[in-house]
Order: C-alpha cells, then sequence, then structure tokens
C-alpha cells in the first residue's frame, strides 16, 4: 500500500517539488555515467539519484549566470553564447570551456575566452 | 546519437522554472545546456570512479558523488545532496519497514554492492511520469 508520506519529504520544492520525485529519468543519467570512463564498472541504485539533483541544481544554476549575461544584452532570449559566456566566466565550470567554444576566431564567447586565456 | 545527452524537455523545463515567466530560451542555448550537463555528469562520475579505484571499491554509490562534487568545487550542492541522501535513505527504509510489516518479501536491498543490470530501486512513485521515452 502506498504510504504518501514517506516520499512526500523528498519534495522540498524547487523544481522537484513541481514535476515528481525526479525531473530526470535514471536510466539515461547511468548511461551518461557508464560511458565517461573505462573505469566506471558498478553503480549503486542511488547514484544516478543524486545525480538528477545534482544535474538539476547545476543546469539551475548555468541558467542563472546565463540570464544575466542575457539581461545585460538588453534581450529577453537566451542565446547559446550567453551560456558559453556564464560557463567562462565561472571558475568552476572551467571543465566545459572546450565544449562551449568551438570556433575560437568568431563568436562573443570566444573572443572573451581569449581575452581570459 | 541521443544516448549520451539528457533529454532535452527535461533540461528545458529546470531551465524555464528557474527563469522568470517571460524569459525566452533559444534552442541552441537549450542543445548548449544539454551538452554541459553530460559533461558535468561524466566529469563528477570520473572523480567519484578514481577514488573507488584507489580505495579498492567496484561500485561508486551516493556518497561518492556526493563527495566528487565537493572536491570539484561544487560544495553548495553538495550540502543540499547530502541532505537530499539521507531523505531518500530514510524514505527507502520506510518503504523496506513497510514490505516487511505486510509480510511482503521483495524490498530493494538499500545501497551496497548492486549488479550492473539492475536499474534503481522501485520508488512509490512512478519516477518516469516526466520521462517521454523515445526509443
Amino acid at each position: 500500500m502506498r504510504q504518501p508520506g514517506a516520499y512526500s519529504k523528498l519534495l522540498s520544492g524547487g523544481v522537484s517539488g513541481k514535476t515528481g520525485p525526479h525531473s530526470l529519468p535514471l536510466a539515461r543519467i547511468k548511461k551518461i555515467m557508464k560511458k565517461s570512463s573505462e573505469d566506471v564498472k558498478m553503480i549503486s541504485g542511488e547514484a544516478p539519484i543524486v545525480f538528477s539533483k545534482a544535474c538539476e541544481l547545476f543546469v539551475e544554476e548555468l541558467t542563472k549566470r546565463a540570464w544575466l549575461i542575457t539581461l545585460q544584452g538588453k534581450r529577453r532570449t537566451m542565446q547559446k553564447d550567453d551560456v558559453a559566456s556564464a560557463v567562462i566566466t565561472t571558475d568552476i565550470f572551467d571543465f566545459l570551456v572546450n565544449l562551449v567554444v568551438e570556433d575560437r576566431n568568431n563568436s562573443t564567447a570566444a573572443v572573451a575566452a581569449n581575452k581570459l586565456g | 546519437e541521443q544516448d549520451r545527452l539528457l533529454p532535452i524537455a527535461n533540461v528545458g523545463r529546470i531551465m524555464k522554472q528557474i527563469l522568470p515567466p517571460s524569459a525566452k530560451i533559444s534552442k541552441e542555448a537549450k542543445e548548449t545546456m544539454q551538452e554541459c550537463a553530460s559533461e558535468f555528469i561524466g566529469f563528477v562520475t570520473g572523480e567519484a570512479s578514481h577514488k573507488c579505484h584507489k580505495e579498492k571499491r567496484k561500485t561508486v554509490n551516493g556518497d561518492d558523488v556526493c563527495w566528487a562534487l565537493s572536491n570539484l568545487g561544487f560544495d553548495d550542492y553538495s550540502d543540499s545532496l547530502k541532505r537530499y541522501l539521507i531523505r531518500y535513505r530514510d524514505a527507502e527504509g520506510e518503504r523496506a519497514n513497510q514490505n516487511k510489516a505486510a509480510g511482503g518479501g521483495g524490498g530493494s536491498g538499500g545501497g551496497g554492492d548492486r549488479d550492473d543490470e539492475v536499474d534503481a530501486p522501485p520508488l512509490p512513485f512512478s519516477f518516469n511520469l516526466m520521462d517521454k521515452r523515445r526509443n
């Protein structure tokens, strides 16, 4: 018999509170984890669950930072370059720099990256 | 090859919910976010997996992921997640107790080493609610 009390504690607001316990598919997360390295052999049931929340927090943070750049440009539509700029200007997102800057000769993101170089 | 990315609908939804209602997000921005999220998973998993390897453990568990996040500078996430993990484990414990009380077998066996083929333990809610499978 389902006891709603057991899980409602997890729904503490934010995105999870609105969309159900996990807003990202656990099986997909697990696939991505396994592809990341040959070292990864076994993954506990909890790990994808932790990642579903962690990814949510990550996307939220990067989105908020990108949005600030969108606003600085006096726009209301977030563009790819806004996300790229947010990556470049945030230390902990350094691991993403090569991902977002494909063309180092063009695009505002590339120029910014070159300046920080 | 969409298997290596999180679904764009889910990613887009998370982005939309954190922004003001009037905000718009270009498709390319969502796609970039998808890529970044996958890279994030890979990056953190690599760190967690490396720790397990050094400690001669075969299974990457929730605590390893929390540790890796903290180690890579995502301290804020790590604290929030540790609390999330505790509540999840509590809920799992309660569910296991309910199963026992009902005299039923099954149960999830909790954390710890898990067969590679087994997915996450079944949850009272269908967590596939928002997962639009595209196969």
